[in-house]
């Protein structure tokens, strides 16, 4: 690449509260529309908002596990615009005095040293509503008469959930950079137990700046901004989409735009969403009707003592207290919810090895495939512990264990009872197995004589036989066994 | 019961002792209230069934022994004021039948203490005026002369007898000119000491609730009442914080009044001698006067009309036509904000959305926004320094008599009518506004401003000094 790479990245991040950012209705998500709303986050005149100390206290939270510089006195603006999904005409957010900012996160770069990404600022914010286009080919109202084109709804769920924003300085290199930073601060955040950061489901929602630039160039190029990046594989297809369309662009000699665009997932590119930065003039100024933010130096330290175990230090714990590979350390820790799930796995099932081997292989494959977290799952760590018993207790074979977590992931049933309805118990009973060994030896006896004449490799076929005959439910040792009496007896 | 002679404490005493009930006395009110209202213009709704009912619920409390304050006493509501059962306009003709769904806390309070609401008065357009002139639904008349306005409706409810109490807003001055037309008693307490959830105000910094009375004493009972800490609203967290602080009056005859001379320069003809007598017969009784510069008051004004419109353009911007507001039919939504903000803001609400807009742009910002913040700053000091010499302060309620029903101004006029009051506002101060003479027919009113929290003590002023 003969331009160096400048991202800057503009991530929102829902909290985890109880309640909405300046009311009291719940911050869950709710399968009707407009149900989780009141007088306050529905912009009702004369409703005034009353700051919620819990999202206070989760962004602050947050701040810290970004090492940032806290603002003891901050306080909240208004940002006025106009859009149907802004109950008020405005949104509260913090303009002036943000309340995080000189923060930073290490990653690693392209070349395995460490980047550290500077974050200019956290600050609080409340979330807007939602669109929802549809189509009406709906008979409108009692006239009858239908009307054509779209019609769009409002559903204020949304509307007041605690967000922060967090803005990273434009010191990301790569697409590659931007997405280990991400993970960075979904793991950071994650961790600090602030934001389940899923971004699937809009918990963690990712804007991009990126510009070109001659290596080792002072100025910055012209940025262009994306948008609508649904996952971190979006967003790092999206900017190298991007970083090789202004390549072209300047290679060509001509000039990149400012212009925002939006990742287009089915088409794999990047679509002009407006051909200029909108200028935007937000008229922010303080909100009258919120007290500022104070803040105690001693809060701020009780924050930052406070903050839970990170993955670094996590790994380090699951190698000393448990004598995990730090291999399997690393890669356990990389969500907090697949830690959490191999702490509480073990809590049921004492074998740290034997569990993360099965978190870190079958369990971790069915969730990325299902494209879920570990505690969305219905595979619960009960689960898993049973399974593992079952297997101690030879009621089943490690090979038939993995196609019963499949079934149970899939079905939502316990692993006993897929074993129980599928008929999958493994054949420990010595009269049944008798009956089938002696059916094989009688159909192979190339194989027996091979066996007789030190062919050992020979047995491993004739149990494969039993096996197959048995579909896999036989207990492979009790078979070997039976197979070598009954030859050499 | 002639409501104009009859004090809060005697109607609830008249109805603990059954002399009447509740229910009596409100239906006799209702009654009034519409027949005045025919000629008057005070009302935009007045109370039916649902007033009877409550006052025979207040009588049935009654007779279980309940201990109400303000049992059966007929309350005004001004109509920027959410009352969840009654439609509530803002001032606004596309909010006529608009029927919020919960009720201001002060409203709560006063039903909760047994009062009655008996109807929602008339207001300015957005509540942005002291003169009722701008309402969509026509100018209230003034009771002492009708073909002149009548300041605040809420006033007029009081001046003419169909309420005892009234529940008003002021933001640059309304409740307080109000009162001074219309000859009754008016307090605008120390910011935040009345809970303004449920008060749509175009200035959330300046808009508070109040409370008008014809007396100091029935302005005590509503206040006790409605004053204190509500977590609804961030601003009366000043009540937990210093709820116990009281002002005391030692030798009330020594209090010690500024009298801000050079304020007294921009009264219009008639005023000034009104002003300058009452001075002149309280220093002969031995009230100490003295006089003090107030070199503000311009600058407070224009901070004032900054702040409160750039506020106004972004608690304006709710009436989009989405959720609130008429919606004119629209293909895009551009047109619909137009159409929209066209019908539900009247001309003055218009005017101060689009100046605050400007006042917000880049570059506006810091000439006049962040200016009037340091103005807002200076204004705040200069009271503070006065409180520091003096006990209260007097300063006239208008700069003019209420205005001619048919009398065309420049709207800056009708801004410059604020000198005397939006300044009070700006600093956040309490301020009673009370009836000292006359000029001609029509009643000319005085404020007596005291530093933060003195409330309590300019009610008792007004009680026993200026009676």
């Amino acid at each position: 690449m003969k331009y160096e790479v400048v991202i800057g990245l503009e991530v929102h991040v829902e909290l985890l509260t109880e309640c909405k950012l300046f009311c009291s209705c719940p911050n869950r998500f709710a399968s009707e529309p407009n149900v989780n709303t009141c007088p306050v986050c529905l912009g009702f005149p004369g409703a005034l908002p009353q700051m919620s100390y819990d999202a206070l206290q989760q962004a602050l939270n947050a701040s810290v596990a970004l090492n940032c510089e806290i603002a003891l006195y901050s306080y909240f603006d208004r940002k006025n615009y106009f859009y149907p999904d802004m109950p008020k005409g405005y949104q509260i957010s913090q303009y002036y005095r943000p309340l995080g900012s000189k923060g930073y996160l290490v990653i690693e770069n392209d070349s395995g040293g460490d980047n550290k990404v500077g974050i200019a600022r956290v600050h609080m914010e409340e979330d807007a509503g939602k669109l929802v286009h549809a189509s009406s080919s709906v008979s409108a109202g009692s006239s009858g008469t239908s009307s054509s084109g779209s019609s769009s709804m409002v559903d204020y769920n949304r509307a007041g959930v605690p967000l922060i924003e967090i803005v990273t300085e434009p010191d990301l290199h790569s697409s590659g950079e931007a997405r280990r930073y991400l993970e960075k601060l979904k793991s950071v955040l994650q961790y600090a137990r602030v934001s389940d950061c899923k971004m699937e489901e809009g918990s963690l929602r990712c804007d991009a700046n990126v510009s070109l630039r001659p290596p080792g160039g002072q100025l910055f190029g012209t940025k262009t901004e994306l948008k609508n990046m649904n996952s971190f594989r979006a967003v790092e297809k999206s900017l190298d989409h991007e970083i090789k369309r202004q390549a072209a662009i300047i290679d060509r000699g001509d000039e990149v735009v400012t212009q925002t665009l939006r990742w287009d997932e089915n088409k794999q590119e990047t679509i002009v969403m407006r051909s200029k930065l909108e200028a935007h003039d937000y008229r922010c100024f303080a909100d009258p009707e919120l007290a500022p933010i104070e803040l105690a130096a001693s809060e701020v330290e009780k924050a930052r003592a406070a903050l839970p175990e990170m993955a670094e230090a996590r790994a380090e714990r699951l190698v000393n207290d448990y004598n995990l590979p730090e291999y399997d350390a690393k890669v356990l820790t990389a969500s907090r919810c697949l830690a959490d799930y191999f702490e509480s796995c073990l809590a049921l099932y004492n074998n740290p090895k034997e569990v993360s081997n099965w978190v870190m292989g079958e369990f971790s494959a069915h969730l990325k495939n299902a494209g879920l977290e570990a505690d969305q799952c219905s595979f619960q760590p009960e689960d898993m512990a049973e399974l593992l018993k079952m297997i101690d207790e030879k009621l089943i074979s490690g090979k038939l264990a993995k196609e019963v977590l499949e079934k149970a992931f899939q079905s939502g049933k316990p692993p006993r009872k897929v074993v129980e309805e599928e008929g999958l118990l493994q054949i420990s009973d010595q009269s049944e197995l008798e009956e089938i060994v002696d059916q094989v030896i009688s159909d192979n006896p190339d194989s027996i004589e091979s066996y007789r004449g030190g062919k050992t490799k020979a047995l491993g076929f004739l149990v494969g036989q039993v096996m197959k005959a048995t579909k896999g439910k036989a207990n492979p040792q009790l078979v070997n066994e039976l197979l070598i009496k009954k030859i050499d007896g | 019961m002639e409501l104009r002679k009859t004090s809060v404490r005697q109607a609830v005493e008249a109805v603990y002792n059954r002399e009447l009930t509740a229910h009596k006395l409100i239906e006799q009110t209702l009654k009034n209230c519409s027949i005045l209202n025919e000629t008057m213009n005070i009302f935009t709704h007045i109370a039916g069934i649902d007033a009877l009912e409550q006052a025979k619920a207040v009588d049935r409390k009654i007779e279980n022994g309940a201990q109400l304050p303000l049992a059966g006493v007929p309350v005004a509501v001004k109509d920027d004021i959410c009352y969840g059962v009654l439609p509530t306009s803002f001032g606004s003709a596309a909010f006529k039948e608009f029927i919020s769904p919960y009720t201001a806390t002060a409203v709560e309070k006063l039903m909760d203490a047994g009062a009655i609401v008996v109807g929602k008065t008339n207001l300015d357009d957005m509540s942005q005026g002291s003169t009722t002139l701008s309402s969509p639904f026509g100018p209230t008349l003034n009771p002492w002369l009708a073909e002149r306005a009548a300041g605040s409706a809420g006033a007029a409810a009081l001046a003419t007898g169909v309420c005892m109490l009234s529940l008003e807003s002021d933001n640059g001055g309304a409740l307080r000119q109000g009162a001074s037309d219309c000859g009754v008693i008016g307090l605008r307490p120390t910011a935040g000491r009345i809970s303004n959830y449920g008060l749509n105000t175009f200035t959330s910094s300046f808009g508070q609730v109040g409370i008008s009375a014809f007396s100091s004493e029935n302005i005590s009972c509503a206040f006790e009442i409605i004053s204190g800490f509500d977590e609804r609203d961030a601003s009366t967290a000043v009540c937990r914080d210093r709820s116990t602080e009281k002002h005391a009056v030692a030798d009330i005859e020594k209090i010690k009044i500024g009298y801000p001379v050079n304020a007294f320069d921009y009264l219009e003809p008639g005023l000034r001698e009104v002003y300058e007598k009452t001075r002149d017969e309280y220093a002969a009784r031995g009230f100490m006067f003295e006089e003090i510069d107030l070199t503000l008051l311009r600058e407070a004004l224009q901070a004032y009309y900054i702040i409160s419109a750039a506020e106004a353009s972004s608690n304006h911007a709710r009436f989009d036509g989405i959720r609130f507001g008429k919606a004119g039919k629209a293909t895009d939504l551009e047109e619909l904000y137009c159409k929209t903000r066209g019908v539900t803001l009247g001309r003055e609400a218009r005017r101060r959305s689009v100046f605050g807009t400007f006042l917000l742009s880049k570059g506006n910002y810091d000439c006049y926004y962040r200016q009037a913040l340091k103005v807002w700053n200076m204004v705040r000091e200069e009271f503070a320094a006065a409180f520091g010499r003096y006990d209260i302060i007097v300063l006239p309620a208008v700069k003019s008599l209420p205005r001619p029903l048919d009398e065309e101004k420049e709207f800056i006029e009708d801004w410059a009518d604020d000198l005397y009051c939006a300044p009070v506002s700006l600093a956040g101060l309490p301020s009673l506004c009370l009836p000292v003479g006359r000029v001609g027919q029509l009643p000319v009113g005085m404020q007596l401003i005291g530093p933060p929290f003195s409330d309590e003590f300019l009610v008792e002023i007004c009680n026993r000094v200026f009676r």
